[in-house]
């Protein structure tokens, strides 16, 4: 059902995924049905506003949930491998050296009472077996592959910058050898020149170390710089899947089209500001079928009952009643 | 438009209220509290109905030291008196000490703690010294110094406020030597809410320092005043205990702690009079782990860690 | 008298905070120096004109915005408000005129509303505490007002809301209200969407833009974020380290940038529809440098890519290329 057409297998499969959160006894379907395929080197944008569950599903991947969450259906699997994601002590093995992920606060995310070449050195220790020597030569590496000076290992994290604490975190999740990196928000509180320094440095290490990356990030712009693909989240499920040229030229989905829309562009040339109507939803009472309906300028009948499916259409997929017409599996439609 | 404010505000504030008060009846510990407290206030309240008058040697009822039996649920003393109905009238003497030591902690507590945060600088320095000095002055060494002199005063007859000037006495010592552990509470909260961006904003919208204070930082500080004084209760209660076991309570109004100082002359213990002892001593403890209860539980109800926003 | 059109203009304006030396340096009687915060800024805001101040973290742009809310100090220059000098105007009282013609839209609503006052309470306090209103009739009606233009509606229905029962976006029509319910001539408005959700941060600069095309309000709009500035300003100032690098029309400033560091500014700020068609320049290197030890000459010169000997030397004043576009840089015509 998922998008793997290729004959080899991708590197990262989620498979209908859905995860739910107990909160006062109640359980909230954070994502539903998420589904998307990465392959090697693949560089992916999970775009969403506060509550469309990109976080949570870049969570269950790394197997990262936090202990009130449930993976309540589908699957993630590695080189078709089924990732244990909803047990921390079997997925430990796989975390760090398969899939790693470079946090937003990176302040809150390192030991301030630690030098920084010793927590780059910890996991090389831990994981790669490495004696104590080796893995500060790897730290010094790791550093320089990041582009602090190996000398600058010895600082305290309150001695750098807000850049280099998050080269840092870069750092420290490539320690392992990872060949997916997870970004979530890695540039948000940063300024703009550090963000571009460091989505540079990610772009390079890409490259590089040919690494897959998944960049979460409710910033459009950040994705247009330095994604292959986009899809767009909302409200727990992905709404529009394609390439970046392709959703940004021609978005297909009209909560896509309104938030590129929503963006300031001065490329553009025109001055235009137009807001989407009302607030985005929260998990409490997600609106009835399709969870953007009550903001959709194109509404129509069947928006309000029946959820859209997430179908085929031309290179990448969209979920919206709009375009269904053109498809024949739209019969299968996913059910909340 | 006008009855919108009537309407409106009022409705808020009652829906914060109950909100607040299923969350903290939630709480197993501040169920017990709660029952406990109910209970002493109400005979502390109106001991004469539940047990008659307060006894004294002159229209004590029973044997010396005797036992529990139908007729005095928890035995007498050593001159006869129904030990029942002291414990039941030194509810009254023990919880009203301890409420009061505590709204003076708590009052100057507060202003001294809420004042040093927010000036900051010099003021903030004099203060916590201030402060400091009553930290580390003991109660019982206070107490010592002050009720004597209080008394040549006075008279041992006299009235302070309607209060013989023994208890008095009792009452501004655990007052002023526990406000400090208040002070330095609120004050470190003061604090952090100073540089709270809604404090910047009530200064761009005109409000003065002790507008900002009293409508502002005080409301936020509630949390930590009302836990703590809760705790501060419980010490109260103690110290009260522990003064008047010492023999600076007032014999004439006993307490608790007065009734546990004169169960030890008496020897109740040698005696195997575990009734004297035991009577007032389980008062004591369960009052103030009614106290502690409740306080714990009014942290966790405020603790905004605790509470999940949607 | 200066100029009289503008409503507020700010010449040379200093906030410089002393350093806390130690206990050692102080018993020496040792200066530790000062952070220059903000070290010489000019500014005219005209009235109903929205001006940009665009500059990332430790610029000063939030400062420059804490001294003109009158949260902050200044320590040279003067702030003039409709030409008189506000610098010296103290306490609450003193300052009553002048906050209820000046007021502040802060970053993050979440943390700029008390958490135990309601939304009617938010609102009323500036009216109260500025005395604009006689009685609760007024005082209701007002706040209905305010609360309708920043978009809450029915009013009523927020009044005795908690602002944790609100979403993002509600949170910040807020903070807007209890701006505008005092009817001010001038609005600072510190990052007033960088917290929003993206989609909502369209709504509220439509706010924004209709208080001033309604009621010919001045707005200083503090971002760090370039297209944002262009959308909604008349005039950008660039801030770096304290002082304006650049300052000129929205479309100037974003089209035709003629100092190095709005141009890196421009260049580093992602885009869709691709980066195309800007002057080509290095990326920038390293990071901004600490307000305690501001470069010599040009503050800019140790990461600028097109600096050479005088930028060392001398610091470049601000020279005009423009119509009303001034670049202080030595390259700049």
């Amino acid at each position: 059902m998922t998008s793997s057409s290729q004959d080899k297998t991708p590197l990262l499969e989620i498979d209908r995924l859905s995860v739910d959160y107990g909160l006062k006894g109640v359980s909230l379907r954070a994502i539903d049905g998420v589904s998307f395929a990465l392959r090697a080197g693949e560089a992916v944008g999970l775009v969403g506003e506060s509550g469309s569950g990109k976080t949570t599903t870049a969570m269950a991947i790394a197997g990262l949930l936090s202990p009130n969450a449930r993976v309540s259906g589908g699957q993630v699997r590695y080189r078709g491998n089924r990732l244990p994601i909803d047990d921390d002590a079997a997925m430990r093995p796989h975390r760090w050296s398969e899939t790693s992920v470079v946090f937003q606060g990176a302040m809150n995310a390192l030991n301030p009472v630690h030098r920084i070449i010793k927590q780059i050195a910890e996991p090389c220790m831990l994981k790669l077996g490495m004696s104590r020597g080796e893995a500060t030569k790897r730290g010094s590496e790791l550093l320089q592959l990041v582009g602090i000076p190996a000398d600058r290992g010895s600082a305290y994290p309150h001695e750098l910058s807000g850049g280099m604490r998050q080269r840092v975190m870069i750092a420290m999740a490539l320690a392992c050898r990872p060949s997916i990196i997870i970004g979530d928000e890695p540039t948000t509180a940063l300024d703009v020149i550090t963000q571009a320094q460091i989505l540079n440095l990610l772009g390079d290490l890409r490259s590089q170390l040919s690494l897959a990356l998944i960049l979460i990030t409710h910033d459009l712009s950040v994705v247009a710089k330095c994604c292959d693909r986009v899809m767009i989240m909302y409200a727990g499920r992905i709404v529009e899947d394609g390439t970046v040229a392709e959703i940004f030229a021609q978005p297909k989905h009209p909560y896509t089209r309104q938030l590129i829309e929503s963006i300031p562009n001065p490329a553009s040339g025109k001055k235009m500001i137009r807001p989407i109507p009302g607030d985005p939803p929260n998990l409490v009472n997600r609106p009835s079928g399709c969870a953007f309906h009550p903001r959709c300028p194109s509404v129509m009948g069947g928006c309000a009952t029946e959820v859209p499916s997430l179908n085929k259409f031309g290179r990448g997929r969209v979920a919206c009643h709009l375009h269904r017409s053109l498809t024949q599996e739209d019969k299968v439609a996913v059910h909340a | 438009m006008s009855d919108n404010i009537v309407r409106y505000c009022p409705r808020g504030r009652a829906r914060a209220i109950k909100g607040f008060l299923r969350q903290f009846l939630s709480y197993g510990g501040a169920q017990v509290g709660l029952v406990c407290l109910v209970f002493f206030l109400v005979v502390g309240a109106v001991p004469n109905i539940l047990a008659g008058p307060l006894q004294t040697a002159i229209n004590a009822t029973g044997d010396f030291l005797a036992p529990p039996s139908g007729e005095h649920l928890l035995g007498t003393d050593e001159i006869g008196r129904d030990v029942l109905n002291l414990v039941l009238h030194g509810a009254r003497i023990s919880l009203t000490i301890a409420l009061l030591a505590t709204v003076i902690s708590l009052v100057v507590g507060t202003t001294i703690g809420t004042t040093a945060g927010y000036y900051g600088g010099r003021v903030d320095v004099w203060l916590m010294r201030l402060t400091d000095f009553f930290f580390v002055m003991p109660s019982f060494v206070l107490a010592l110094v002050i009720t004597p002199v209080v008394l040549e005063v006075m008279g041992r007859g006299g009235e302070i406020l309607g209060f013989r000037p023994s208890l008095f006495v009792i009452i501004v010592v655990i007052g002023m030597t526990s406000w400090s552990f208040v002070a330095r509470i609120v004050r470190s909260q003061t604090l952090s809410l100073k540089e709270r961006p809604f404090i910047d904003r009530a200064r761009v919208a005109g409000s003065s320092n002790f507008g900002i204070m009293v409508r502002h930082i005080l409301p936020n500080l509630v949390p930590q005043i009302a836990a703590n004084g809760a705790l501060v209760v419980a010490s109260a209660i103690y110290v009260e205990t522990s003064l008047s076991f010492l023999g600076l309570g007032d014999p004439l109004q006993p307490s608790w702690g007065t009734l546990l100082s004169l169960a030890q002359r008496a020897g109740a213990a040698s005696a195997g009079a575990w009734w004297y002892l035991g009577a007032p001593g389980l008062c004591v403890l369960t009052v103030s782990l009614s106290f502690v209860l409740i306080g714990s539980a009014l942290d966790d109800t405020f603790n905004p860690r605790r509470r999940v926003i949607p | 008298m200066p100029d009289t059109a503008g409503i507020l203009r700010l010449e040379s304006l200093q906030v410089h905070f002393p350093i806390q030396g130690g206990l050692f340096d102080r018993v020496l009687g040792r200066s530790v120096g000062a952070m220059r915060a903000v070290d010489g800024i000019d500014l005219n805001v005209g009235r109903g004109e929205i001006v940009a101040l665009v500059g990332e973290s430790g610029s000063g742009k939030t400062t420059v915005g804490r001294v003109i809310t009158k949260l902050a100090k200044p320590t040279g220059g003067r702030m003039l408000f409709e030409g008189r000098d506000m610098r010296s105007v103290e306490g609450f009282s003193a300052l009553r005129p002048y906050r209820r013609r000046v007021q502040m839209i802060f970053q993050d609503a979440y943390q700029a509303l008390n958490p135990r006052h309601t939304v009617f309470d938010i609102v009323a306090e500036p009216l109260q505490s500025l005395r604009l209103v006689g009685n609760a009739t007024q005082l209701a009606d007002r706040v209905s007002e305010a609360l309708a233009a920043a978009g809450l509606n029915p009013p009523g229905d927020f009044f005795a809301r908690f602002p944790h029962e609100l979403s993002g976006g509600q949170r910040q029509r807020v903070v807007i209200a209890g701006a505008l319910a005092v009817r001010p001539e001038l609005i600072v408005a510190d990052e007033p969407v960088s917290m929003l959700d993206v989609s909502i941060r369209a709504q509220i600069l439509q706010v924004l833009v209709d208080l001033r095309d309604r009621h010919n309000m001045a707005l200083l709009f503090i971002t760090h974020d370039l297209p944002l500035a262009w959308l909604i300003a008349d005039r950008i100032a660039v801030l770096y380290l304290g002082k304006l690098v650049e300052i000129g029309s929205a479309d100037e400033i974003t089209f035709n940038p003629r100092h190095p560091y709005t141009v890196a500014l421009r260049n580093a700020t992602p885009q869709i529809g691709g980066n195309a068609g800007r002057a080509e320049l290095p990326a920038l290197q390293g990071e901004v440098p600490s307000a305690a030890r501001v470069p010599k000459g040009c503050r800019f010169h140790p990461r600028c890519p097109l600096a050479f000997d005088r930028c060392k030397a001398e610091e470049p004043p601000a020279i005009e290329v423009g119509p009303q576009h001034l670049s202080a840089c030595w390259l700049a015509k």
